[in-house]
């Protein structure tokens, strides 16, 4: 091996202490990147597939009836592939358990295979042989325990009837199986989705044995929205209700999102690593390049060449970029494994495989390799300076002035003598202390980001079923009623408080923006809901216009006192509104407006299509026996928020560590790299007889207030986070605009004064091993 | 008679070295500093140099010259004819590579190579070395190869630099103050070694020390006093190191 090789393994090894920790950070910020990118990947890729093997629609139309002859005539037209009419209803699952409340969504496919919308059998068969015959989408049997050759029973027409489970099955429509935009969570136990015989359905269920949906696929993409206007005109006589992208389709754009926000994380998260680790090799270098000039004046005196040192000394960086990019590219490979595996408790997509990418962990190492390498140079260039003549002599000793503080005479004079060499210390090097600090206001600020969002989510949830929406009980009716409704609720059931309302999708429009979204109608003092405006005050539902959740108003980019138009999928009206106040809502996006004013624009008077109801009795098991509705209550979306929130802790509590494990390495390496360069000094001390501890707490002295001035810096850039996490993960569900707590700011704080401190404790354990001593004799380079 | 006889002895041995009216100036603000001044000397193949003048006159300044570790200002330097003062920077790091060799007072050692290895070192990168355990046996080393630097008295370590130097086989061994952290006893055996290098593999040999002790073994002795100068003395009569007396 040659002896410059060996020489710089025998540096790694008595540096190693900097070396693993700049290692360290290395591989937490290219794993993050290969374990988020990857799992991004297995998603989309996994969906792009599924979507293919499905022949996944490009739009969906909902109607009221729609003829069959549709389904012939529609391809050829106008840039229309396919068409593909079924019918879809929500009905009962009847249990058991009185108390249960199982509702599925009815899909109507053809005998053995869809055109559009294709099911993925996992289990059983797909051909269904008879009337009889069902199959049961596979997240909804799993958690009901139900399998093939089972009966199960369901609610139709008001009566009860028993099918055949012939097979088990997956279907792209419902990768994300939620009942509708209201809903946060699936809820598998409580809501799921099964496909009987389309004649049969038609017969039993159908409007004259016609359609109530549409499914398109189109020949180019390109021409999505002049399709859609041509279904809009030409369908508008079938009751033409909602015309859906594929874009817009729920399971799809919620999906769409999650990619989005990892492949967002994985590029600004790694970033934050690497930057650190760049400048740690950086200054790493530059002070073994400085420690090393006499050295290196005796290389260049031996006869090697710039280019020979300087690359010696570049191969230190170039090793941590390989072993960090490949460790960390593994592990993340590793890890975007468990991820994926994660979302398969949340999304059912048969494709879904962890895969292993190759090309990605080269080019891990490869960008890895090149970062370092360039990191790195910026510590060495140095050596082209050095002249060999000018290295062999002793270095001049460090400037000795004054620093700024001393000018303070009254306050200097106060000082006593230990914090005097810990304040000139900071300000002779101020560039090492800035990155401490710095190191310390990035670890301050990820913790305070960490443990709002931590708290966002519990709060989010909390506060939207308690505050803004109050309603114990929500019960759809299957179509419009009239609120004569309410008395027969009244008279079933001991109620607390009753209200009629009014859920039914808009196309909300300003200007070229526009959105889809649920309107709700609700009574002009509603007790169910508590509306707060953007700055916390209480608003009342006007009695005319219309108020806009927050999210909705950026999506539209509308302010108070605009007009937004609506248009009415159930009637030719659109109709402008003015908006009348901005709401703060956390999840969901809606819009409200007195049911009154919503009647008289698209329905007629005393029109609701559903009941919000707070009430202590068995609603559920009293409201049994009431045909074409359906009950969501808040506890049930509670105990499903649960179960999410376990697995959001665990990731939440990987964040912690990973900032905690910033803030300590750099603390660590920084402190190493002071006592290595400080030994003659300390050894100075030592002669004088300050003890080990003493020389120890002089450098706990500096890193405190480093740590001090790190940790109030870190309190803006923890609520910068906060605003940018909070931007970037805001999505049509969740509005993450909560303050923080302060109460996690003084956490974070604990927690990031404990990680410094075990950095600190542990450069204790290197200061007792030195050899004071022998470091005043020695004169070897 | 000696003069002529000298002369004599100059034409008919083989000049390895020429400085010709060498100067080196530093800038300290608006003072310059004279390091050296219009030095002129040559240099026989072979011979046992010392440059003796106490600190500050000049002879570290012109030892890095001549081993091509810095510039002059004014003046040449040839090297077997060769001029080197204009020579670049890769060139000089080549001159410094296969001609040189080059002794510090601080034995200036890779305190995480063995000794064997601070040889290696050099020769790995040198066209036409001596062997290596030849070169050990040649300094006194024996056993104490393998040793790492932390492991060594100042004087194993000096033997160390000087193998290193040797085994890079050049043909001018340069040496700043060999003896100057060493003991009596130790620095005898120093110079005892490079005399001996200097008969055994017949390279030219210059050290430069402030003990006019060490003069007295020398084949050429060069005065120098703040950066002139001010004598050269051929020495008829070297003594060996073991009869020098400080």
């Amino acid at each position: 091996m040659k002896k410059l090789d060996l020489r710089l393994l025998r540096m790694i090894k008595n540096t190693k202490g900097q070396y693993i920790a700049v290692l360290a950070i290395i591989i937490t910020g290219i794993f993050i990147f290969t374990a988020v990118s990857n799992s991004s990947k297995n998603l989309k890729d996994s969906i792009n597939d599924y979507y293919a093997e499905t022949n996944f629609a490009d739009i969906f139309v909902q109607g009221l009836s729609i003829p069959e002859k549709i389904e012939r005539e529609l391809p050829g037209t106008n840039n229309i592939k396919q068409a593909d009419a079924r019918i879809v209803f929500d009905t009962h699952f009847i249990t058991e358990d009185k108390d249960e409340n199982v509702k599925v969504r009815v899909v109507s496919v053809d005998k053995n295979q869809n055109l559009i919308n294709k099911l993925f059998i996992k289990s059983g068969d797909r051909t269904l042989s008879n009337n009889k015959d069902i199959i049961i989408i596979e997240k909804f049997a799993e958690a009901r325990n139900i399998f093939v050759g089972d009966t199960v029973k369901l609610r139709i027409n008001g009566r009860k009837q028993e099918f055949n489970v012939i097979g088990i099955a997956t279907s792209s429509e419902f990768a994300y199986m939620m009942e509708n935009e209201q809903t946060i969570l699936p809820d598998p136990q409580n809501f799921g989705v099964v496909f009987l015989e389309e004649n049969y359905l038609r017969k039993i269920h159908g409007i004259n044995g016609n359609f109530n949906e549409i499914l398109i696929k189109v020949k180019d993409e390109n021409y999505i929205e002049q399709i859609v206007d041509f279904l809009e005109d030409n369908l508008d006589k079938y009751g033409v209700t909602r015309i859906i992208k594929r874009e817009d389709q729920l399971s799809n754009n919620l999906l769409s999102q999650e990619i989005s926000g990892l492949e967002m994380m994985s590029k600004s998260i790694p970033v934050v690593f690497l930057s650190f680790a760049g400048v740690m090799l950086a200054v790493m270098l530059s002070r073994i390049v400085k420690k090393d000039r006499t050295s290196i004046g005796v290389l260049k005196a031996l006869g090697f060449t710039d280019k020979e040192i300087v690359i010696h000394y570049l191969k230190y960086a170039a090793i941590v970029g390989l072993i960090g990019g490949f460790l960390g590219s593994i592990i993340g490979t590793a890890l975007s494994g468990v991820m994926t595996n994660y979302y398969l408790v949340f999304f059912n997509i048969p494709m879904l495989t962890v895969k292993v990418y190759y090309y990605r962990i080269i080019i891990s190492v490869i960008l890895s390799l090149f970062f370092c390498t360039a990191s790195g140079f910026l510590g060495v260039r140095e050596i082209i300076k050095i002249n060999p003549a000018e290295s062999m002599k002793p270095e001049a000793p460090k400037e000795g002035k004054r620093i700024i503080i001393e000018n303070i005479k009254i306050m200097w004079s106060h000082v006593p003598f230990t914090w005097k060499i810990v304040l000139r210390n900071i300000f002779r090097e101020k560039k090492k202390f800035i990155f401490i600090g710095a190191a310390v206001a990035i670890t301050c600020g990820m913790m305070i980001m960490t443990t709002w969002m931590i708290d966002i989510i519990d709060v989010m949830f909390n506060r939207h079923y308690s505050e803004f929406m109050k309603a114990q009980y929500n019960i759809s009716f299957n179509g419009f009623t009239n609120d004569n409704v309410l008395n027969e609720l009244s008279e079933q059931l001991s109620i607390d408080k009753m209200e009629g309302r009014t859920e039914l999708p808009f196309e909300v429009e300003n200007g070229r923006e526009s959105k889809i979204v649920t309107i709700i109608g609700l009574r002009e003092n509603t007790d169910f809901y508590g509306f707060e405006d953007t700055d916390g005050n209480r608003i009342k539902l006007p009695s005319n216009g219309v108020l806009i959740s927050s999210n909705l108003a950026k999506s539209l980019n509308v302010i108070v006192g605009d007009r937004i138009l609506i248009k009415s999928f159930i009637s030719d009206k659109d109709v402008y509104v003015t908006v009348k106040g901005i709401v703060n809502q956390v999840l969901g996006i809606n819009a409200y407006i007195n049911i009154d004013y919503l009647n008289n624009m698209f329905l007629d008077k005393g029109i609701i299509n559903g009941v919000y109801l707070n009430s202590k009795d068995n609603v559920k098991g009293k409201l049994d026996n009431m045909k074409n509705i359906t009950i969501q209550s808040r506890d049930d979306m509670i105990k499903a928020f649960e179960e999410f929130t376990t697995v959001t802790a665990v990731s939440m509590g990987i964040m912690v560590v990973f900032s905690g494990i910033l803030g300590f390495v750099i603390v660590y390496s920084m402190t190493l790299m002071s006592i290595n360069e400080r030994t003659l000094e300390f050894s100075s001390l030592r002669v004088m007889g300050f003890s080990k501890k003493e020389i120890f707490n002089m450098l706990v002295r500096e890193n405190t207030i480093m740590t001090f001035i790190g940790i109030v810096a870190g309190i803006p850039v923890g609520l910068w986070l906060v605003n940018y996490m909070g931007e970037t993960f805001t999505t049509d569900i969740y509005t993450m605009a909560e303050p923080v707590n302060p109460i996690s700011i003084f956490v974070s704080i604990i927690l990031t004064i404990i990680f410094i401190i075990s950095a600190q404790l542990m450069t204790y354990v290197k200061i007792k091993k030195l050899d004071f001593m022998q470091a005043l004799k020695s004169r070897i380079t | 008679m000696g003069v002529a006889v000298c002369f004599l002895g100059v034409i008919m041995s083989e000049i390895i070295l020429k400085v010709e009216n060498l100067s080196k100036y530093y800038q300290m603000g608006e003072v310059t500093v004279k390091a050296l001044e219009d030095v002129s000397f040559e240099v026989v193949k072979g011979e046992f140099i010392v440059i003796l003048g106490p600190s500050g006159s000049g002879k570290s300044t012109l030892l890095n010259i001549i081993g091509g570790m810095d510039t002059p200002s004014g003046g040449r330097v040839l090297f077997n004819d060769e001029l080197i003062t204009n020579l670049t920077d890769k060139e000089l790091t080549m001159y410094r590579r296969n001609k040189i060799g080059f002794v510090f007072q601080f034995y200036n050692l890779m305190a995480t190579l063995t000794a064997k290895e601070n040889i290696e070192l050099a020769v790995e990168i040198c066209e036409n070395h001596i062997d290596i355990d030849e070169v050990v046996d040649a300094v006194g080393l024996g056993d104490r190869a393998d040793h790492f630097p932390s492991q060594m008295s100042g004087g194993e370590q000096q033997r160390v630099a000087i193998a290193r130097a040797v085994a890079k086989n050049p043909q001018i061994l340069l040496c700043d103050e060999p003896t100057g952290a060493l003991d009596y006893e130790t620095g005898i055996q120093i110079l005892k070694v490079l005399k001996d290098v200097n008969i055994k593999y017949k390279n030219t040999v210059i050290v430069i020390t402030h003990n006019a002790s060490i003069a007295n073994m020398a084949d050429k002795i060069i005065k120098m006093r703040s950066g002139k100068i001010t004598d050269v003395i051929i020495n008829s009569d070297p003594v060996s190191a073991e009869r020098i007396e400080w």
